[in-house]
């Protein structure tokens, strides 16, 4: 990782009253990185994108954006910036059709006599239909409701709907789980095209496989804390299970975490 | 090929349910109710539908966006009760009289608009601002807001409205008078706001998923609360043209509207879950209950066969509801 990071998270803290969520967490995402973050249930993971995602204000810390000091007070500011979390299913509305989505809370819109917004259409499904075929994602039809495409669909829809707004760093909340092998496929070679525009991607995943496909490096969070923070290469599923369970490692000591149990 | 295209007909058809019903049945009693076939029933069936389509707008929007609101038929008792005592001159009445004269038109309205739209206001203050549920939240509206219309008119009634008002609900339009009018053109208004302006995109969006709204940057809590304000706002005017209509009111005025507005909206194809629906289908869904009122009412069956088919229809219409998606499911 050279030059400034996109995302630095520097000594996070987060206390729900007598719990503390988080305990001095730091790290960071550079442009066109994709990052796993991992951990156990109840490690502080979705706390922490939480906090990263807006919405949550942590009680200690420091996050710099983008090379801004700053926190998100809402999702929408934090979306407003360039920061973008994708849960399962949770950001589309699968009512309405594919443009409705693609463009949810952006609509093109025309003064109808300099007073009355209208919808366009039109427009806005050419936009779509550009910015889909530009992905190499096939839809059949954009004006189908979202409740009738298949897992894989909804997820190209959204991760296009983040890169077409000019997101800079997406957080993808266990984005394969209810897909199958296929469309996970397609699902991580979307996520690289994702990367490979500049834009940083954290995954938060249990699939360690799926970790280690996609992602450049690998973040464990364990009790509120980061317990490893190491490129993909230079290290291995076993050696990463340890660092979520926080057994003992064998062989190499870990750099990020210098503070085993001394004799 | 060939199924995509039986697909798309098959969604056609049941997204226009509801005008499918009344064209059946339309042609049904024009051909075996004595008597239904004439321009008089269908601008009467028109008419009726008036005061339930008007407060079903507000409902459906409500509804459409995920919530619910119970209180609109005691709203429009409320403001059709304050434009009586205010501009009736018998009764209960206070006479009130403006110069010139026509000014009560727009006057009386605003007024009948802003007692619905406080109640609105107030609903959306106990829903969104501190999180109650919707449901128990209009119910209990439904109840005192009523309450309140025996209160202010002791349980007696307000007559002769001012003839500058009335005017309105006597004098027709191709054999529907200027009221039933009223009523379409907040159709067509609210149908192109539904459809066609990003509020009804909203709205529509929030109905659907309101976490995935949010994440979106709409304000969710914003426009929930002036759904709820068009809910009151809509349902006053309801009130208003029922007092125009009635030229006074009584404290019982519009009682049972609310189930008859329940079932045009369910009937017209909106979603009890939220994010499906279609103001023209709930238009539909109000002139089917208004044709087959009449068509009882020329065949001399007791009213209250009425209420019988009333709750079987809206049964047949969430049964209907139910099978749509298994219908989809198996095109899909």
């Amino acid at each position: 990782m050279t030059g400034s990071a996109l995302l630095e998270l520097a000594d996070i803290r987060m206390n729900f009253g007598a719990i503390e969520a988080l305990r001095g967490v730091s790290f960071r995402v550079g442009r066109g990185e994709v990052v796993a973050l991992l951990g156990d249930n109840g490690a502080g993971k979705s706390t922490l994108v939480k906090i990263i995602s807006g919405g949550l204000k942590p009680s200690a810390g420091r996050m710099v954006f983008d090379g801004a000091e700053r926190f998100f007070a809402t999702p929408a500011e934090a979306k407003a910036q360039g920061i973008e979390t994708v849960y399962q299913d949770l950001s589309l509305c699968t009512n309405v059709d594919v443009v409705g989505n693609f463009f949810m809370g952006r609509e093109i819109v025309k003064k109808w006599m300099g007073l009355i917004p209208v919808l366009q259409e039109k427009e806005m499904e050419k936009v779509v239909a550009d910015a889909l075929r530009n992905a190499g994602t096939r839809i059949p039809s954009l004006r189908t409701n979202v409740e009738h495409l298949s897992g894989g669909q909804r997820q190209a829809i959204e991760l296009n709907r983040f890169a077409h707004w000019g997101g800079k760093l997406v957080l993808l909340d266990e984005p394969f789980a209810a897909l199958g092998v296929e469309q996970t496929r397609r699902g991580l070679d979307l996520i690289k095209r994702i990367a490979a525009q500049g834009i940083g991607v954290i995954i938060i995943t249990h699939i360690m496989t799926q970790a280690f496909q996609v992602a450049d490096r690998i973040v464990v969070i364990r009790q509120g804390q980061v317990a490893g923070d190491v490129p993909t290469r230079e290290t291995s599923p076993d050696q990463v299970v340890g660092m979520i369970t926080g057994e003992a490692f064998h062989g190499r000591t870990q750099e990020a975490r210098p503070n085993g149990p001394n004799p | 090929m060939k199924s995509s295209r039986q697909r798309a007909i098959a969604e056609f058809v049941l997204d226009h349910l509801v005008w499918f019903m009344l064209a059946v049945v339309l042609i049904a009693f024009s051909l075996f109710v004595p008597n239904f076939f004439q321009i008089g029933i269908f601008a009467n069936i028109v008419e009726q539908s008036t005061f339930v389509g008007v407060m079903a707008i507000g409902l459906a929007i409500v509804i459409i966006a995920g919530h619910m609101d119970l209180s609109v038929e005691s709203t429009a008792a409320l403001a059709a009760m304050v434009t009586g005592i205010l501009f009736c001159s018998r009764g209960i009445g206070l006479g009130l009289t403006l110069t010139p004269e026509w000014l009560v038109l727009p006057v009386s309205l605003l007024i009948a608009l802003s007692v619905g739209a406080v109640i609105g206001f107030l609903n959306g203050v106990f829903t969104i601002k501190l999180g109650m549920n919707a449901f128990i939240v209009t119910l209990a509206s439904y109840i005192w807001v009523r309450g309140l219309v025996v209160a202010i008119s002791g349980g007696r009634s307000a007559q002769d409205l001012s003839p500058s008002l009335r005017v309105i609900g006597i004098e027709q339009l191709l054999f529907v008078p200027l009221i039933a009018w009223i009523a379409i053109l907040c159709y067509v208004i609210f149908s192109f706001i539904m459809g066609r302006t990003p509020f009804g995109r909203h709205v529509t969006l929030i109905g659907g998923n309101a976490v995935a709204a949010f994440r979106a940057g709409i304000k969710v809590d914003r426009l929930m609360f002036i759904a709820f304000i068009i809910a009151g706002a809509v349902a006053g005017l309801a009130g208003w043209l029922l007092a125009i209509r009635t030229s006074g009111a009584t404290a019982n005025l519009g009682t049972g509207m609310l189930f008859n507005a329940f079932a045009a909206v369910v009937i017209g194809g909106v979603s009890l879950k939220g994010g499906v629906g279609k103001l023209p289908g709930v238009y539909a869904g109000v002139l089917l209950l208004s044709s087959i009122h009449t068509a009882i009412n020329l065949m001399g069956l007791p009213a209250h066969y009425t209420q019988v088919i009333l709750g079987l229809l809206v049964l047949a219409a969430v049964l209907l509801d139910t099978l749509k998606l298994q219908i989809r499911q198996r095109f899909a």
